[in-house]
């Protein structure tokens, strides 16, 4: 679960991690005029990356282009509902510091570079010698001789070696307490004399959010309700812009369905599993599924656990009561697979065995190539 | 012989009375796995198919000599049941469950690593040595699927793992083990790990790989046998070649991130290596003729 730029600020001030003065707002109307330093920076609030180049920060000289660069910013196709107007700082260099976990070494990994403002692929295909690495083992926690060590290589003068020892001791504090997948400050800025996190990235690790009750999952997280349904149901569900809608079992499986529908020439509208312990909702899925309007479902499984079988069961009942007017394409294997077969056919299904051919069929009735 | 477990294996079943627990070890004595014990705290007494149930694992490790411990135990409990069973010197764990919070499975492998254990998964179907022995949940009944042989597989993904291993038992091959890497994002075991006790393995005369984007695993393997430390045939199946960046693939572990884990990367790296890349799951079982002549 990403947080939002304004929830991990939120952290950072609660924890004394300097952030630049700001302000959040729903509409422009909520911004009042003696509210704002001047300059300031408008910045959606939206979890996707690159929101510069969307124009989806804009700088303001005054209070009224503040209003009006807001305005425009929530008018916009990018579905805004909050917006961070922060003072603008004026910054001498730009620094990138991170934690994030290293699964060779079971260990937490800071990544640090004196080149920061820019994504951290750019950074490394560029200068990879210009990424700091730390490990730090769990058990034992972040020893301020690793903090040290990390703010030297950067290259920072005594004082700021001080602040930024302080700032990436109270980031692993963050990382280890939310247990997050990545907290990220990116750029860390060095505005007179001062280290100041102009922005912040918190990715949380789904699996332990029930050990964090301060966050969970609601609407606003989720790009369309499709999706925020499919994750309370805790169904895997993307969303193209292609035309075959594919209703598989296990990730692996469901990447390579993806995979060879594109050999084929076709197009994917969603990926959606219904496998391991969602074997038995094939009627939330497809529900799901024909959310994004597809013309061709492809249903793909070989399961073990996940019976196909009730499988395909489900997958009946599913069109019986959501009767959609769209072919379905099935290759449903695994435990209880003749059983699975005798249930399609009675019901009027086509079975296909072969992953392959499934996917062949479903291209085809699809439209066939698009390319 | 085969690599991790053979039907000599002395196994431990935590989380033995649970329905799945109770399930799959049926299923794994049925098969031939030597299950000697299962652990359920407060369950002392009891017996599951015979099995006699201990409340910890240091009782069951003073009534029998275990070498090996499978853990059906949900997410949230897998890292106390790992470091009990390594409390106790079990050297072979296998963990199944998907959903363990990430900061668990980081101090779960840094323990691993310094126990010097072989902790396969977590998020996987374990372990099976065809013919032999099983520790986790294989439909083994599917024969188009699992037979016995002499290729060894590796695999981050269940589902696809019965795709691939069904042409390779097309082509006219069988497995000789089959582990079940699994899908998280930090695997107790990873490929170049397990590779060279296929190399030792004389009952192995090929591995297959299945792998998919995300993280440095198939790197990691390309790098070792180019060091010679795997000099057997490999082949290998990727899934998520067309994925875009950024997205989280199904699998924890399956996500393209500061440009790393891009299947094009993995394949770049195999082929380097000699590595038999398959474009497409049909393909495995051609290009495993192309190298080995089929005897079981």
């Amino acid at each position: 679960m990403k947080l939002f730029e304004h929830q991990a600020k939120e952290l950072f001030r609660d924890l004394g991690i300097p952030v630049p003065e700001g302000k959040l707002i729903s509409q422009p109307l909520d911004l009042k005029s003696d509210e704002i330093k001047l300059p300031c920076v408008v910045k959606a609030q939206v979890l996707q990356g690159g929101r510069g180049k969307a124009g989806l920060i804009q700088m303001a000289a005054t209070y009224e282009e503040a209003l009006q660069k807001a305005q425009q910013i929530f008018n916009s196709k990018a579905n805004v509902s909050k917006i961070l107007i922060e003072e603008a700082l004026p910054i001498t260099q730009e620094l990138y510091l991170a934690i994030t976990v290293d699964p060779v070494s079971g260990q937490a990994m800071i990544m640090a570079s004196s080149q920061g403002g820019v994504d951290i692929e750019e950074i490394a295909r560029d200068h990879p010698e210009l990424i700091v690495k730390e490990y730090v083992d769990l058990s034992l926690g972040l020893f301020p001789y690793q903090a040290r060590n990390v703010m030297y290589q950067l290259g920072l003068d005594q004082p700021l070696v001080k602040q930024g020892v302080t700032i990436l001791t109270k980031l692993y504090e963050l990382f280890r307490s939310y247990e997050a997948e990545l907290v990220e400050v990116n750029p860390l800025v060095i505005s007179k004399d001062r280290l100041v996190a102009l922005d912040g990235k918190i990715t949380l690790d789904d699996n332990a959010l029930y050990r964090h009750k301060r966050y969970t999952l609601s609407r606003e997280y989720f790009e369309s309700d499709a999706q925020y349904e499919a994750a309370l149901e805790g169904i895997p569900y993307l969303e193209f812009d292609g035309a075959i809608g594919l209703m598989c079992a296990g990730a692996g499986l469901t990447n390579t369905v993806y995979d060879l529908v594109h050999y084929y020439g076709g197009t994917v509208a969603s990926y959606l599993e219904f496998g391991g312990p969602n074997y038995h909702k094939a009627v939330k899925a497809m529900q799901i599924i024909l959310k994004r309007k597809p013309k061709v479902i492809l249903i793909v499984t070989f399961g073990t656990i996940a019976r196909a079988d009730v499988m395909a069961q489900g997958v009946v009942e599913a069109i019986q009561q959501l009767k959609p007017d769209i072919p379905i394409v099935t290759a449903i294997r695994g435990t209880g697979e003749d059983e699975a077969w005798n249930i399609l056919t009675q019901a009027g299904l086509e079975v296909v065995t072969d992953t392959e051919e499934a996917v062949q069929k479903a291209v085809q009735l699809a439209g066939g190539r698009t390319e | 012989m085969s690599i991790i477990l053979d039907q000599t294996t002395r196994i431990l079943v935590q989380g033995i009375t649970g329905s799945e627990g109770r399930f799959w070890t049926k299923h794994m004595l049925d098969y031939g796995s030597k299950v000697v014990a299962g652990v359920t705290p407060g369950k002392e007494g009891e017996t599951v198919e015979g099995i006699p149930v201990y409340n910890s694992v240091r009782r069951a490790v003073d009534e029998h000599t275990i070498e090996a411990s499978i853990l059906f135990v949900p997410p949230r409990f897998a890292k106390d049941a790992l470091f009990e069973a390594l409390s106790c010197g079990i050297k072979k764990v296998v963990i199944l469950c998907e959903g363990i919070p990430l900061h668990d499975t980081l101090q779960m492998r840094k323990a691993a690593i310094t126990e010097q254990a072989i902790v396969i998964g977590a998020n996987t179907s374990g372990l099976i040595s065809t013919g032999k022995a099983m520790m986790g949940f294989f439909p083994y009944w599917i024969e188009r699927v699992y037979r016995p042989g002499r290729i060894g597989i590796m695999t981050r993904s269940g589902s696809l793992t019965n795709e691939i291993t069904a042409q390779v038992v097309k082509a006219g091959f069988g497995t000789s083990t089959l582990v079940g890497i699994g899908g998280d994002a930090v695997p107790m075991s990873r490929f170049a790990e397990i590779l060279p006790l296929f190399e030792q393995d004389p009952e192995t005369d090929a591995v297959v790989i299945i792998g998919e984007l995300g993280g440095t695993m198939e790197e990691e393997a390309a790098e070792i046998i180019k060091d010679g430390q795997f000099t057997k045939p490999a082949v290998a199946f990727l899934g998520g070649r067309t994925a875009p960046k950024g997205k989280k693939m199904g699998h924890a572990g399956a996500i393209i991130t500061a440009g790393k884990g891009t299947v094009e990367d993995k394949i770049k790296a195999f082929t380097d290596a000699g590595v038999l890349v398959a474009d497409r799951p049909r393909m495995v079982g051609e290009l495993l003729q192309s190298v080995l002549q089929p005897r079981n």
